[in-house]
């Protein structure tokens, strides 16, 4: 007896050691085979207790039960090391690799910036209005209290349409390229839909119009006859200056950072009575080697654009502010030529 | 406008830096866009008088002297020996520096230094170290130190005493088109004056006796003829000539400007041409009135013996020769001032050649008048004509300083070409121009700025700028406009001014508050977000495109739908966009000839097209793709893959589902287009139009320097924004297995995906779930004109697991179709 028990020990020790030693997962299979499979060794001892006596057998089947739990745990955890160490790919994975990407595309920087104007505007109420880019000489100068003779509105800086149209506002003395002295244009300014909007809704307004314009400049670094303005107009019962400088503080705080500080000049728009010119400074104009930036223009309604829409001047007031967007994107991304907005070189494109 | 600090201190007191002054302009309205410091001869000298000479302590032959600057005593020591106390001479302070020498390369500048142990601030100068010749200058020529006249002033520059030119700064300002009073010197001087409450100083030209003791005494006074003995005015259109005013200068002498007279004009941009010229630009300068002046004896008498001045329109067709020697046809819109025989300027814009002042010329007409505005601008823009004068009539002139700026020129041209003047002028002012009136409710400018500005400085502010008092009442005021405030119209203008004059940066900005706004754009302004969001989701760029692009590369529009400029700056952009796919093309070839050979774009944006009388502008989204599909990567197979038609079709499908737009129908055009090789047409339930999508024209891809495939596509935005169905809702997910069958059929070239499709859909087959297509394939076992299709059919019910037979009773119905309807044979 003691002969067969002491037989468990070593017989153990040499199944552990030959698990460990199997090389993969073939020969680990093997092993358990040999050892406490169905003709394994462990198995054979388990068939000899039935030669043991009575007293003995207690005491050897435990010994062998927990000699085969161990075996079994053994030939568990060498499994799953063979199995993770073949898993790994056969060279070492090198992190540093670039990955297989699928980017992105990216929105225009005007785009971005005139979003960015969008959202400034919503959080303080003002939604966004539309209008034509073909527009009438009426809407976008006579009702502007600009009319055909002022000094302010140059042909030369217009795009006249050569297709004859049938507007149904007539500018008297305007520039008559159409029938009727009417005359289809580019609008040169978005303030145009200042007119169609008061014209087709009611007061209070609240709107701002981000657009396309079009002046008749030859392309330069600072000129593309296309650019982009946003409009902000506001007409409510006792609107005043400090509103509109407390909505152009808020504006350009948004977009250009909180360090921004604001400066009116006089100014002259026909539309607009007081008229400014807006100034701005911050760090990063302090860093031009500037003090001030224009920015953008701005006033109160003309009483004559209220009276022209059909508003009471006596009961409305509101301003009206208009700004350049490839202005504010390039001073804030310090690009230096307009052009490249309209190349869409995607070396440009994609650094936004 | 230009204006120099000098030229302003004439008329208003002030003390402002230039850098003050730049501010101070600019806070007024008056935008400073320019300053240019002009140094003056002899800079840092001044005229000293000499108090005591003493001996040096240290040295025999220095001097040491005390003299006065004109701000105070200095200590100077002096090596020259020609001077005594009481003598004047030209003192050269510290920092500033002698005119160089010929050769001399750094001027030698001044310093206060020692010599011989004391202290010297300053230097009395010789007229070798001044570079002067003094006999030229009228002083006698000694050793030693250059002496003045006993009555030279202490002080004083020493450019301006021997007078010539002093420094001065000039400021070249933006005036804004309402305000041409500021088209002037005192017109500046007067918003400067308003400022500071220092009063306007004007030149006195008022009475005869004035005018008369510039001319040839008041002994001949009586004798003078008056003006209207020597010329007549008629005015035949009082319309465009409110009023005409000529005064009469005998006698005069034409030569060269005097140096003050040439310097002033030459600082502000004007070239200096002779006396009587240069006072009438003098005069438009300083008051802001154009003049003319003509050649008296050239102007033809009319009936009554006398030069006759004729103010009319041209008429039509009527040739006029303007001193720039240019012959102008003129219409029957234009004003001529003319006499009984020809015409002799055009009115406000430019004088006539035949009457023009020259070196013979002995009597001066001058002629101080009022036009239309309108009629001035139009001139001028018809014959493309500009001039000072034009610029500031068309702006709006000062109807009452006729006679004033006519005075002051006759008084400058006896000063500066001598002559008599005859007495009075000849005014034609039919109807005296009333001033205006405006009434200001001090509780408006309240209201509209949001500050309360007391209602005694809000006069006083207006009266300041030359408005005056009609009528005051509590709460209120009426206020007279002088003639040269066109702008001031009603009471938001005199608001404006109240404002000005406080301060603009003293009006608090208040927190945005107030109405919610709307609009009913506001939520097609986000539609139009999310297509941007979408396509750039899925990788592509966007682009922002001219809108004016050239006729020549529009391809996919019929030349009468093309909406043309009627004046072009160039034939490259002489059309509006109809299409956002030349543009784009555009871009293509800029990025590929730049090496940016892997393209993927897409823009949002306006078209133009022409229909039958009418301009329609419609939004679309378009996408162009060239070069590799796949970004950059180090391996596989697909690397090398480029944009193909399928990449395409991918994303405007992809587009079209993430946007809510469904049952999109895709037509191939049997042909080839002049733009596409091969493309399809978009439409929704199979009728209304969408867009296109295709392949670019290898012959125009090679004609942009594209190498690769071109992929396009272009959609009507609005239609999209029109038919979408953004409405989500959730749908239970399935609770019961589905069962799949595959099929595998070959089928002629003809049948498209969507036959196949429609073939499905006809066989209404149970509790079919989705129709996958997986594989195409052409090649071997497939004949030449057909091609194998391999579809995943997925049954499954809502409410139990399908039997097997279930399915495959359904599924052969739909592989009974395909055999019977689409010719197909099954691959087994």
């Amino acid at each position: 007896m003691a002969g067969f028990l002491d037989e468990i020990e070593p017989l153990k020790q040499t199944a552990l050691a030959e698990l460990k030693a199997a090389p993969d997962i073939a020969a680990l299979e093997q092993t358990k085979g040999a050892w406490i499979g169905p003709n394994g060794r462990f198995t054979a001892l388990m068939k000899q207790l039935g030669t043991l006596s009575k007293e003995e057998k207690p005491a050897a089947g435990k010994l062998i039960n927990a000699a085969k739990v161990e075996l079994e745990a053994a030939l568990a955890e060498h499994r799953s090391e063979l199995e993770l160490a073949a898993a790994l790919p056969k060279h070492p994975t090198d992190f540093t690799l670039p990955g297989r990407r699928r980017t992105l595309g990216k929105l225009h920087p005007l785009t971005q910036v005139t979003e960015d104007i969008v959202r400034a505007f919503r959080k303080i109420g003002f939604a966004v209005a539309d209008g034509p880019e073909i527009e009438d000489e009426y809407h976008c100068f006579d009702a502007l209290n600009t009319p055909a003779d002022h000094p302010a509105r140059d042909s030369q800086d217009t795009f006249y349409i050569a297709t004859k149209v049938e507007n149904v506002f007539p500018s008297p003395g305007g520039e008559g390229r159409g029938e009727g002295g009417r005359s289809s244009l580019l609008r040169t300014h978005t303030s145009s839909v200042q007119i169609r909007v008061m014209k087709s809704q009611p007061p209070p307004v609240r709107i701002i119009v981000p657009g396309r314009v079009y002046r008749r400049d030859n392309a330069d670094a600072t000129h593309n006859p296309t650019f982009h303005q946003i409009e902000g107009l506001y007409v409510d019962k006792n609107v005043t200056v400090g509103d509109l400088k407390g909505t152009v503080e808020f504006v350009f705080r948004e977009l250009m950072g909180s360090d921004v500080k604001i400066r009116f000049r006089p100014h002259y728009f026909s539309y607009t009575e007081p008229s400014y010119e807006i100034d701005f400074t911050n760090a990063l104009v302090k860093k031009m080697g500037k003090d001030w930036l224009e920015i953008a223009g701005c006033g109160m309604v003309h009483p004559q654009v209220f009276e022209t829409v059909g508003y009471d001047p006596a009961v409305w007031t509101g301003w009206a502010f208009g700004f350049g967007i490839e202005r504010i994107a390039m001073l804030r991304y310090g690009i230096n030529d307009i052009r490249l907005f309209y190349e869409n070189d995607v070396r440009f494109l994609k650094q936004f | 406008m230009k204006v120099t600090l000098n030229w302003l201190k004439q008329y208003v007191d002030f003390n402002w830096s230039v850098e003050e002054m730049v501010e101070r302009l600019t806070m007024l309205g008056l935008e400073v866009e320019g300053v240019q410091k002009i140094s003056g001869a002899f800079d840092g000298i001044v005229v000293a008088q000499v108090i005591t000479r003493d001996k040096h302590p240290g040295a025999d032959k220095l001097s040491l002297c005390r003299v006065n600057d004109g701000t105070g005593e200095r200590q100077i020591v002096c090596g020259a020996q020609n001077f005594k106390a009481g003598d004047k001479v030209p003192l050269i302070l510290p920092g500033a520096s002698l005119p160089p020498k010929p050769g001399e390369k750094e001027p030698f500048t001044i310093k206060v230094g020692k010599i011989r142990g004391v202290e010297s601030h300053g230097m009395l100068c010789s007229h070798e170290e001044l570079l002067l010749d003094p006999e030229a200058i009228g002083h006698k020529k000694e050793d030693g130190l250059l002496i003045l006249r006993e009555n030279a002033k202490v002080g004083q520059p020493f450019g301006e005493y021997l007078g010539r030119s002093g420094g001065d700064v000039v400021f070249d300002l933006e005036i804004t088109p309402n305000r041409p009073d500021l088209n002037s010197v005192i017109g500046i001087a007067r918003e400067i004056a308003a400022l500071t409450g220092n009063p306007l100083k004007l030149p006195a030209v008022g009475g005869a006796c004035v005018l008369a003791s510039l001319g040839e005494g008041a002994a001949r006074q009586e004798s003078r003829p008056t003006a209207a003995d020597l010329v007549s005015v008629r005015i035949e259109d009082a319309e465009l000539c409110p009023r005409y005013t000529a005064r009469v200068i005998k006698g005069v002498k034409i030569g060269p400007s005097p140096v003050w007279l040439r310097d002033t004009l030459e600082k502000v941009g004007i070239r200096s041409i002779s006396n009587v010229v240069d006072v009438t630009n003098y005069v438009m300068l300083e008051v802001g009135q154009p003049l003319h002046a003509f050649d008296y004896h050239l102007i033809a008498k009319g009936s009554d013996g006398k030069p006759t001045i004729v103010v009319r329109r041209a008429a039509a067709g009527e040739k006029f020769k303007t001193l720039d020697n240019q012959e102008r046809t003129l219409t029957n819109e234009m004003l001529l001032i003319a006499d009984e025989t020809k015409g002799i300027a055009l009115a406000g814009v430019m004088g006539g050649a035949n009457t023009e002042i020259n070196n013979q010329t002995v009597d001066v007409l001058v002629e101080s008048a009022y036009f239309s505005p309108v009629n001035i601008r139009r001139t001028s823009k018809l014959l493309g004509l500009r001039s000072e004068s034009s610029y500031r009539f068309e702006r709006g002139a000062d109807v009452g300083i006729s006679d004033w700026a006519s005075q002051r020129a006759a008084q400058l041209i006896l000063e500066t070409a001598g002559g008599q003047l005859a007495e009075g002028i000849v005014d034609v002012y039919p109807t005296t121009a009333k001033p205006k009136q405006i009434t200001l409710h001090f509780s408006k400018t309240k209201d509209l700025l949001g500050i309360g500005i007391s209602h005694a400085d809000q006069v006083s502010f207006l009266t300041k700028l030359g408005l005056s008092v009609v009528e005051q009442q509590p709460g209120e005021c009426t206020l007279s406009v002088p003639t040269w405030r066109v702008d001031l119209k009603r009471d938001v203008d005199l608001i404006e001014e109240v404002e000005r004059l406080h301060g603009l940066e003293k009006t608090p900005a208040t927190p945005p508050r107030g109405a919610i706004g709307t609009n009913s754009y506001d939520s097609r302004h986000d539609q139009i977000a999310e297509v941007r969001r979408i396509l750039a989701g899925v990788g592509l760029n966007e682009a922002q495109g001219q809108t004016i692009i050239s006729k020549s590369e529009v391809r996919n529009v019929k030349e009468d739908e093309i909406v043309a400029l009627a004046n072009p700056l160039s034939s490259d952009m002489d059309v509006l966009r109809p299409s956002l796919l030349p543009g784009l093309i555009q871009s293509l070839r800029h990025n590929v000839t730049r090496k940016n050979y892997d393209v993927a774009l897409f823009e949002v944006g306006r078209v133009f097209i022409k229909n039958i009388g009418a301009t329609n502008e419609e939004r679309r989204v378009a996408i162009a793709l060239t070069g590799n599909r796949n970004s950059l990567f180090w391996s596989g197979e697909e690397r090398e893959a480029k944009f193909d038609t399928s990449d395409l079709k991918g994303l405007v499908e992809e587009l079209l589902e993430q946007f809510g737009v469904r049952g999109a129908t895709f037509t191939r055009r049997p042909e080839s287009t002049g733009m596409f090789l091969e493309s399809a047409t978009i439409a929704l339930g199979g009728k209304l139009p969408l867009g296109e999508l295709g392949l670019l024209s290898p012959l125009l891809a090679k004609k942009y320097d594209l190498r690769d495939a071109v992929l396009l596509a272009e959609l009507n935005l609005d239609q999209l924004i029109a038919r979408r169905n953004a409405a989500k809702s959730f749908k239970a997910l399935p609770q019961f297995p589905s069962s799949r069958r595959d099929v595998a059929m070959i089928v002629p070239e003809s049948v498209t995906h969507e036959a196949v499709l429609q073939t499905v859909k006809q066989t209404k087959a149970a509790n079919l779930e989705t129709v996958e297509l997986f594989d195409v394939f052409r090649g071997k076992h497939v004949p030449e004109g057909q091609k194998s299709l391999a579809y995943a059919f997925t049954y499954r019910a809502a409410d139990k697991t399908l039997t097997d037979g279930e399915v495959n009773s359904a599924h052969a119905k739909v592989v009974e179709a395909f055999k019977s309807q689409l010719m197909a044979s099954m691959r087994e």
